[in-house]
């Protein structure tokens, strides 16, 4: 190893972050992302807009309309408007929900007798249709059952849900998404700087320096990789910071076990983006690439918006070929769970990641040629 | 307007020389978008079910034999609560129902009966919809006669097929993303060579010039669109069409510009392709997380809705899901095709005046 050539080498990469104000953006764009995800994304369904429209204007009616005003989860409107212009609204977007309520609901209901309740739900946002539906059709039954139990009319105890929310008691998004957006953001930032920074030599020529020189590949690549990679260690800080202080996620788990992960899946980051740096001779080529083979499947794989162990076949295989998901698990672990190193798997995903590392900078440093073809 | 020609042309062409690049955006308007589609599914599926039953089975077993394929997979027994709990904090168990031991008698004998219930709350969705799953089996489960009927219409998408959405939402961003890189990549390589500063001091119209390169983009994309439309988001996942085709074709192109009018700023303030790099996804990300595709505009912070104002993307997102699910009548969808071409306008205006200017 010539140290003083590499070591030359890392100031002049160094330098070169710097004055082209890159800087700037290897703390800004992770912190920014994090801080837009954590406070822009809403998994939970709420402020849902529904037209009520009450044709009975009873009592239990209006007990029924006040119930669905009193959450967070509905705004509502209570209108006369006919079930054509309500349907209007929901085709140009103006609402997600209409509930008909039919005139003598209340008579029927007393007597005993069936009466049909209306829900119009927008599917166009499939899930949230779906939650929404959810949320409409539970509030009336459980209205319903309370105004029969207490009219009399219906004797049966029943099985009441406990249910105990783990890792997360008070269901705040910001816990199940910001901790995800970690894994994705270490996954893009470093990749994208990685994979601009060999590529960028070959279309400008300037390859040729290293050709020419006596530095050989393994000096080469360290004098590459080692400032981004030192760079983007200190994000592992501000990105716990930011988690920890300004969205009070709550940290139960191993500090050194996040730190050590953190390291280990930038080490994986900066390698893929190493690789397609080799492979590609465009920088426009590495930049697209780079970007549809990590935004996409990092927020996809995370376990974001959906688990792991709940998708379908392929995908379930393709989340595996992915590393946002072991690392993703650990980070949730350290953050909300907290078994630390006593988890095998936390272990076991540990070693995963190493291997990835050790893979994809194998892959890398086997394709870049040191000289001409 | 030869001369537009000759430079859109000179720019397909050598879009279409570099094969490594036809490549990488033929595979993000194919495969990437199918990949997305296929793999999303947020409603629960394959729900992993842990039990602990000390009640002795009977009613236990009848209400766990609800839990069945596709939304759950078969319920897994435990002999104790810490092997149960164990497994939930291993994420091999998403949901465990815990039947204490006078389940059965207090339900039998008419009492309050409790059912405890665990949840993996980092997956909350999932968590939730479970929950609510399993509030109407036990409903089921009691029959209890309850003389309402709840006539539900889901308008649309009756089958609330994730796929197909996700597939759009995935298209849409795609487009967004490469129209930007794309443009502020065309104008950002010359400058890189120097050709830039050539190119307006040459006795023809700057402006024909940065139109023509900016349209072949545009161009490129809205090509894309098409075999994106057609073997995938058609021919994949049977997307519905409930509004009309040639809106879409419209609409995409109107926001194709104002895209590129966001490349064209990109390219005026950054001088090499890793600044391009990084300040398209600097504006990039939040434009397409916070346009609606994830997250309604109504349920975000008030300072992200006002902000949501300003991006062309909104628009498009919104006037998209119209035409495609709620096949809204074209009047409707004026407020779309407004917001996207006067922020297009503008946007376009000020990326031209930006690089058309040569100090």
């Amino acid at each position: 190893m010539k140290y003083n050539t590499v070591k030359a080498y890392m100031i002049k990469e160094f330098k070169e972050l710097v004055r082209t104000k890159l800087i700037i953006l290897v703390y800004l764009l992770p912190s920014m992302i994090v801080i837009i995800f954590g406070y822009g994304i809403r998994l939970d369904v709420t402020h849902a807009r529904l037209i009520i429209i009450d044709n009975d204007k009873s009592k239990i009616s209006q007990m029924l309309s006040s119930k669905f005003e009193h959450t967070k989860y509905f705004d509502t409107i209570e209108s006369n408007m006919n079930e054509k212009q309500a349907l209007r609204r929901i085709k140009q977007a103006k609402t997600d929900a209409i509930l008909i309520i039919p005139n003598s609901f209340e008579k029927n209901l007393l007597k005993g007798q069936k009466s049909e309740l209306g829900v119009f739900v927008d599917g166009a946002f499939p899930t949230r249709g779906t939650t929404i539906q959810t949320y409409i059709e539970g509030t009336i039954l459980s209205l319903v059952q309370k105004v029969l139990q207490a009219k009399g009319i219906q004797q049966k105890k029943l099985i009441s849900i406990n249910n105990r929310n783990l890792f997360n008691q008070s269901m705040r998004d910001e816990n199940a998404i910001v901790p995800g957006i970690i894994g994705l953001v270490l996954l893009i930032a470093p990749a994208i700087i990685a994979a601009l920074l060999i590529v960028k030599e070959k279309e400008k020529g300037t390859i040729f320096n290293f050709y020419a020189s006596s530095l050989s590949k393994n000096e080469f690549l360290a004098a590459k990789l080692i400032p981004v990679f030192l760079l983007h260690s200190l994000n592992i800080f501000i990105l716990f910071l930011i988690a920890v202080y300004l969205f009070n996620i709550p940290f139960r788990g191993n500090f050194l076990l996040y730190w050590l992960a953190s390291e280990l899946y930038i080490l994986v980051s900066i390698s893929l983006g190493m690789l397609i740096s080799v492979i590609t001779k465009k920088q426009i080529v590495a930049v697209v690439l780079t970007i549809i083979i990590t935004v996409i499947p990092g927020f996809l794989y995370s376990g974001i918006i959906m688990p792991i162990s709940s998708m379908d076949g392929v995908s379930q295989v393709e989340a595996h070929i992915f590393p946002v998901m072991y690392y993703n698990h650990i980070v949730y672990d350290t953050f909300l769970i907290g078994q630390g190193f006593h988890s095998q798997i936390n272990l076991l995903y540990l070693l995963i990641l190493i291997i990835f590392s050790f893979v994809l900078f194998s892959a890398g440093r086997i394709l870049l040629k040191k000289e001409m073809k | 307007m030869k001369i537009f020609f000759i430079v859109f042309s000179k720019e397909i062409i050598s879009f279409m020389r570099s094969i490594a690049l036809v490549a990488v955006i033929l595979y993000s308007f194919t495969a990437d978008i199918y990949i997305a589609g296929a793999g999303m599914q947020i409603r629960p599926r394959n729900v992993a079910i842990g039990y602990v039953d000390n009640s002795g089975g009977g009613i236990s077993q009848k209400i766990l034999s609800h839990f069945h394929q596709p939304e759950f997979i078969n319920p897994k027994a435990f002999t104790s609560q810490q092997a149960l709990s164990d497994a939930i904090f291993n994420k091999e168990i998403l949901v465990g129902l815990i039947f204490s031991s006078n389940f059965e008698k207090a339900y039998v004998n008419g009492h309050n009966t409790k059912l405890d219930v665990l949840l993996d709350a980092t997956a909350a969705s999932q968590s939730f919809t479970t929950l609510s799953y399993l509030q109407n089996i036990i409903l089921n489960f009691e029959k209890i006669d309850i003389p309402i009927t709840i006539k539900s219409h889901r308008l649309f998408n009756q089958n609330a097929d994730d796929h197909s959405f996700m597939a759009l939402a995935e298209l849409l961003s795609i487009i967004t993303l490469l129209t930007v890189i794309l443009t502020a990549m065309v104008f950002v390589k010359e400058k890189e060579e120097g050709t830039w500063d050539i190119m307006l001091l040459m006795p023809v119209n700057p402006k024909i010039i940065i139109l023509a390169k900016s349209a072949s983009q545009v161009f490129i994309v809205t090509i894309g669109v098409i075999l994106s439309l057609g073997f995938v988001v058609f021919g994949a996942f049977d997307t519905p069409l409930n509004g009309s085709f040639w809106s879409f074709i419209l609409l995409t192109l109107f926001y194709g510009f104002s895209s590129a009018g966001i490349g064209l700023f990109v390219a005026a303030v950054s001088k090499n392709i890793m600044q391009v790099a990084q300040i398209s996804i600097a504006i990039m990300m939040p434009l397409i997380f916070l346009s609606g595709a994830w997250t309604p505009i109504y349920a975000m912070l008030p300072i992200f809705q006002k902000l949501s104002l300003i991006s062309p993307l909104r628009y498009y997102i919104e006037g998209s899901e119209s035409i495609f699910y709620r096949g809204t009548a074209f009047i409707d969808l004026l407020p779309y095709f407004g917001g996207v071409i006067i922020l297009g306008i503008i946007l376009y205006w000020y990326g031209f005046k930006k690089i058309g200017n040569l100090f």
